[in-house]
Order: structure tokens, then sequence, then C-alpha cells
């Protein structure tokens, strides 16, 4: 029994090459908005935590499709909670947006039912207030639930890892290897664009600032359109 | 004067600083619109991109040279996120070792998807594979069938997500 697998190192070189053309395209926005959002506090600890959870996330789902040898069977299944978390995604975005812009506050959004102890407006409000680094690790274990191309062909390589494997603890673990190789190796293409967005000589510029709260509901709109029609 | 010698040498960081970020940013963005944008060569990407197989319908066939291969996917219509069976005939070569398929999109990359492909009969060969779903909505796919020793032959052709 061999826990070591070839498929490690292809898909940390997969992960670090995608993670600098489609990763960047796919969760820059959600990257820059959460760097974003932390206005002037160090972005190191709440990305790493990010990036945590969606390696773990990425493990989980590595795990499951070696454990099962099939892809499609387990896509079939999650499908559903993909669709979700694009929806969320893009509302987290939105919501932070529009906290940081500061132009609204909760009161206009909810109208005159606004109610600051019901349970949907303190949700609104913790998502929009999300600064603290802790927080950053849920959000990437749900939003490595995005649904991505390449992260489709990682599962995919996960399953087939888990089709060779002699037995079901070795399908597993060579399930989760493949996809936290994968998930590892598009973490430095993340932090840099989380860097980039943290630069503190732009967001000292107001207007800078604005346009980037405009952008960022821009994105959340788009997200939240095309989770429904996914 | 101490003092103000280091603050000069403190403003004098901190604008290198600012303008190694300006410039680093600048072939970011400059490499992102080049490589992976609308300044990306155009033509070349549209010539890899245009449709010349109907893998809804059947069999497409594809000649590079002495090599002619021919490539059937069932089920049709042609899926994503569905397991699919590549049949592949090989005319003009006898490889030595089974041909394979990479499959992937013009558009954009995603990731090592092959379909390791067995003899079936004389020249025809069988493997299962999946086309994934990309978010992007783009829906052309490419099969390209790997003769070893003897070419390649890509099928490009749209899928249904």
């Amino acid at each position: 029994m061999s826990f070591i697998d070839p498929l490690y190192p292809v898909f940390l070189a997969t992960g670090f090459a995608v993670g600098f053309g489609h990763c960047i395209g796919m969760c820059g926005p959600i990257v820059v908005s959460l760097s974003l959002n932390l206005k002037d506090k160090n972005i190191l600890l709440p990305h790493l935590l990010y990036n945590s959870g969606r390696v773990v996330t990425y493990g989980v789902l590595g795990g499951v499709m070696g454990a099962t040898g099939s892809f499609t069977l387990v896509a079939a299944h999650i499908a559903e909670i993909q669709k979700g978390a694009m929806i969320f995604a893009g509302v987290l975005i939105i919501i932070m947006g529009l906290a940081m812009s500061g132009w609204i506050s909760f009161g206009q959004v909810f109208g005159n039912s606004y109610n600051p102890g019901g349970f949907i407006s303190k949700g609104f409000r913790r998502l929009s207030q999300i600064k603290s680094p802790a927080a950053y690790f849920p959000i990437g274990l749900l939003l490595g639930l995005l649904p991505c191309g390449p992260v489709y062909t990682a599962l995919l390589a996960a399953a087939g890892a888990g089709m060779e494997a002699a037995g079901t603890l070795e399908a597993i673990i060579k399930g989760m290897g493949v996809m936290i190789c994968f998930g590892l190796g598009t973490v430095p293409a993340l932090f840099l664009v989380a860097k980039l967005a943290d630069m503190g000589w732009l967001k000292k510029r107001e207007i800078i600032y604005r346009i980037g709260a405009v952008l960022m509901v821009a994105v959340g709109i788009y997200f939240i359109i095309k989770g429904i029609r996914y | 004067m101490k003092p103000s010698i280091l603050t000069g040498g403190k403003q004098l960081y901190f604008a290198t600083k600012r303008v190694l970020k300006i410039i680093s940013l600048f072939f970011i963005l400059t490499g992102l619109l080049v490589f992976d944008g609308p300044l990306a060569p155009g033509p070349a990407l549209a010539a890899e991109s245009t449709v010349n197989c109907d893998a809804h319908k059947g069999v497409c066939s594809q000649s590079s040279g002495d090599l002619t291969v021919s490539l059937e996917i069932t089920p049709r219509p042609v899926k994503a996120m569905q397991d699919l069976v590549f049949k592949v005939s090989i005319e003009g070569a006898s490889p030595a070792k089974h041909p394979h398929i990479d499959l992937g999109m013009p558009a954009m990359k995603m990731g090592p998807n092959q379909v390791w492909l067995k003899p079936t009969g004389p020249g025809t060969y069988e493997g299962t594979g999946v086309i994934v779903r990309c978010p992007s909505g783009k829906r052309t796919w490419f099969a390209n069938v790997i003769v070893p020793e003897s070419g390649e032959v890509k099928f490009i052709f749209n899928v249904i997500y």
C-alpha cells in the first residue's frame, strides 16, 4: 500500500499554472473583496485562513471522490450546493462592497421594516463586518465549493486515483492528496492578488475605494446571476 | 539633522516601494491582457477554436499528413459532467503504444484531462472520460488524439452543459 501518487506533483504544478490564469479570473474578485474589506489590517493571517479553508474543502471532496471512484456520481450530488456557494459568494461580495462604500446604511437597505435584532439583519450585519481573521476560514471552506473547471479536472483525477488504489483508505488518501496538492498550487496566485489589493496607498484614496466598492457590487451581481443560471 | 535624514530615507524607501508596486501591477495586468485577455492573439485563438466536428451527430474524421483519425463520442448528444465513451479508429499508422486523448478547452486552461484508450480491434481503440463543465459558459472543447510516434489530430466540438 502506497499513499504516494505521481499525480501529486502534476496537480501541484497544475494548480500553480491555472492559479495564475483561471483562478485569478474566477476567485480574484472574491479575494480582492476580502482584502479590501480588511481595510488597514494585516491580510496575511485572514488570507492564510481563507486559503486553508479552501484547501480543506478540496481535500474533503478529493477524499470522497477517491472513496467512491466516481466523479460523475459525486458531482451530480454536489451540483446544487455549488450553485448555492456561487450565489452566496455574490451576496457576500455585494454586502462587503456596500458596507465598504459607506453609502448605504442597513436601515436604508431594509427600509422601514429594518429590525436590528432580526435574524436576517443580524446575518447581513455580521457578513458586512467580517474582519475577524477567524471568519475567513469558514468563508474559505464554503467558497472551496465554487464550481470551477480546473477543480473539476482535479476531482476527476482524484476519482481516478481512488479507482486505482488497492483499498478504501488508500483511495481516500490518494484522492485527498491530489486535491490538497492542487489547492496548495493555487495559493500563490491568490495571495498575490490579495497582496495587490492590499495596497495601503491605494486604499487611502477615497475615490479608488469607492470605485472598488462599485466594482464589487457589479461582480457580486454577476456571481449571483451565474449561480442562478448554473 | 539626524532625524530629517532618517525621515528622508524612510520617504525614499516608501516611494521606491510604491513605484515597484505600480510596476509589478502594470506587468501583471499587461501579462493578463496579453496572455489571457482581450490583447491575446485573436486570429490564432480563433483558428484553434473553430469547430471542426459535430460530435452530436456521429463520427468525425480528421487527417494530419498520412494519419487519419476518426472519433465517435457516445452517448449523444454529448453532454458535460457525464461518463462518455470515446471510440477512435486510426488509419495510416500502426502505433507502437496505445494512443490517448487530451481533453481541454481552446479558450482556457483546464488542467490535464486524459482519456486512456484500449485496443478493441485492428486500428480501433476505446476509452471512457468526462468533459467537465466550465462555469464561464463556454462550450467549445477539443479532443486531441495523440498517436505515439505518428502525430496528433485535434477535434474541436461543442458540448451541452
